[in-house]
């Protein structure tokens, strides 16, 4: 055998070793984490359908005097919801009968809701909230992973949007923080702590699983042929 | 097509879903769990819009007078994922509604069930207390 004759044995065993490596490196781990990259969220997404969002915790939450009064006194008829406004960052998620979607680049993370094919931004570019933001219905989301999760900061949103259908409520000095952690393919387990330290006294968390789902985003608009209005009425029934 | 397949797409669709939440109000500002009620008539008009479907039904009252009533359910994207089509409930068609009359005593109805002449059954979703609610 002479020299030249080996070197296509060596350059397919290099072929070969260096394609095992590439394998290796785009391979995903359990959650769905690239080793190249962040996990892929993309795709339709739902929550269970929580009206209350405290049911997970087991009792209220650790409301202050402020909050615990208004909670008393709300009526169902003054959710924004019912007025066909935005259903907000948090219970957008747990809005689940109408699922939201999932479209990732590597600088934003964008989730689009069904629920008035309302959305949200969440930047993964690095940057930092603005400061003194102006209030709105979805806040200012900057996102960054750690492993197989996207972990989530807003602020900057108004006071208009309830956490649930229950009634619990938020000042705009809301802070949310959220990790979406991702278990598989299919499932992504999702915790929001809700900090409001006019509302709340200290910060509270609860989890819900967030399950891949075969639909496709549908249209929803609440104000096509809105005609309830004129027959609500005050109930309270809380009390 | 209307067929067989709607109960079985209901039921796949409440085992996805869960309780049929419908609206974008709780069932409670609008309609009184207390005052069921099933009406038998022929159907007028049909509005698959959001964010609720309504029918409407000509019902003749104990009197023979009729009366025009309004039956709101689900929005289309519940129903549509629950087998519905736009014309699964159309003019002419005659089918008993159940549901709850509206607190204010307007013709209006949250309606959970339409059951046809030849016993086709559809959920529409209104009036199923435990499960509406907003969302």
């Amino acid at each position: 055998m002479t020299e030249p004759s080996r070197a296509p044995l060596i350059g397919i065993v290099a072929a070969l070793l260096a394609s095992l490596f590439l394998t290796s490196c785009s391979g995903q781990g359990a959650g769905g984490a690239q080793a190249s990259g962040p996990p892929d969220f993309n795709g339709v997404w739902s929550a269970p359908f929580t009206p209350d969002i405290s049911k997970p915790l087991g009792h209220q939450p650790p409301f202050t005097p402020y909050a615990a009064d208004l909670f008393k006194k709300e009526d169902e008829i003054d959710d924004p919801l019912t007025q066909c406004l935005p259903i907000g960052p948090a219970r957008g998620i747990q809005a689940g009968i109408m699922p939201f979607q999932i479209v990732q680049t590597p600088a934003v993370t964008a989730i689009l809701f069904e629920n008035q094919r309302t959305f949200r931004i969440i930047n993964t570019d690095g940057r930092s909230h603005p400061k003194d933001p102006d209030a709105t219905w979805f806040g200012d989301s900057i996102g960054h992973w750690e492993g197989d999760a996207l972990i989530v900061d807003t602020v900057g949103l108004n006071d208009r949007t309830w956490l649930d259908t229950a009634g619990h409520q938020h000042s705009d000095q809301l802070h949310l923080v959220e990790r979406f952690q991702k278990i598989d393919k299919d499932n992504i387990k999702w915790t929001v702590t809700f900090e409001d330290p006019k509302f709340y006294t200290e910060p509270w968390s609860v989890t819900l699983p967030i399950k891949r789902q075969t639909t496709e985003i549908m249209s929803y608009s609440c104000e096509e042929n809105e005609k309830d209005r004129a027959h609500l009425r005050r109930t309270n029934t809380k009390k | 097509m209307r067929s067989t397949f709607f109960p079985v797409l209901a039921l796949a669709s409440a085992l996805l879903w869960g309780p049929p939440a419908v609206a974008h109000h709780g069932f409670s500002v609008e309609f009184d769990d207390s005052k069921p009620v099933t009406l038998h008539g022929v159907v007028t008009k049909m509005e698959f819009m959001n964010p609720h479907i309504y029918f409407y039904l000509d019902v003749k009252d104990a009197g023979g007078k009729v009366v025009n009533w309004a039956f709101e359910g689900s929005p289309p994207n519940i129903l549509s994922r629950q087998g519905w089509r736009k014309d699964s409930v159309k003019p002419g068609d005659v089918l008993t509604a159940k549901g709850f009359r509206a607190r204010d005593g307007a013709h209006l109805v949250a309606c959970s069930t339409v059951t046809f002449e030849d016993g086709r059954q559809l959920t529409v979703g209104g009036g199923n207390v435990k499960g509406y609610d907003k969302n």
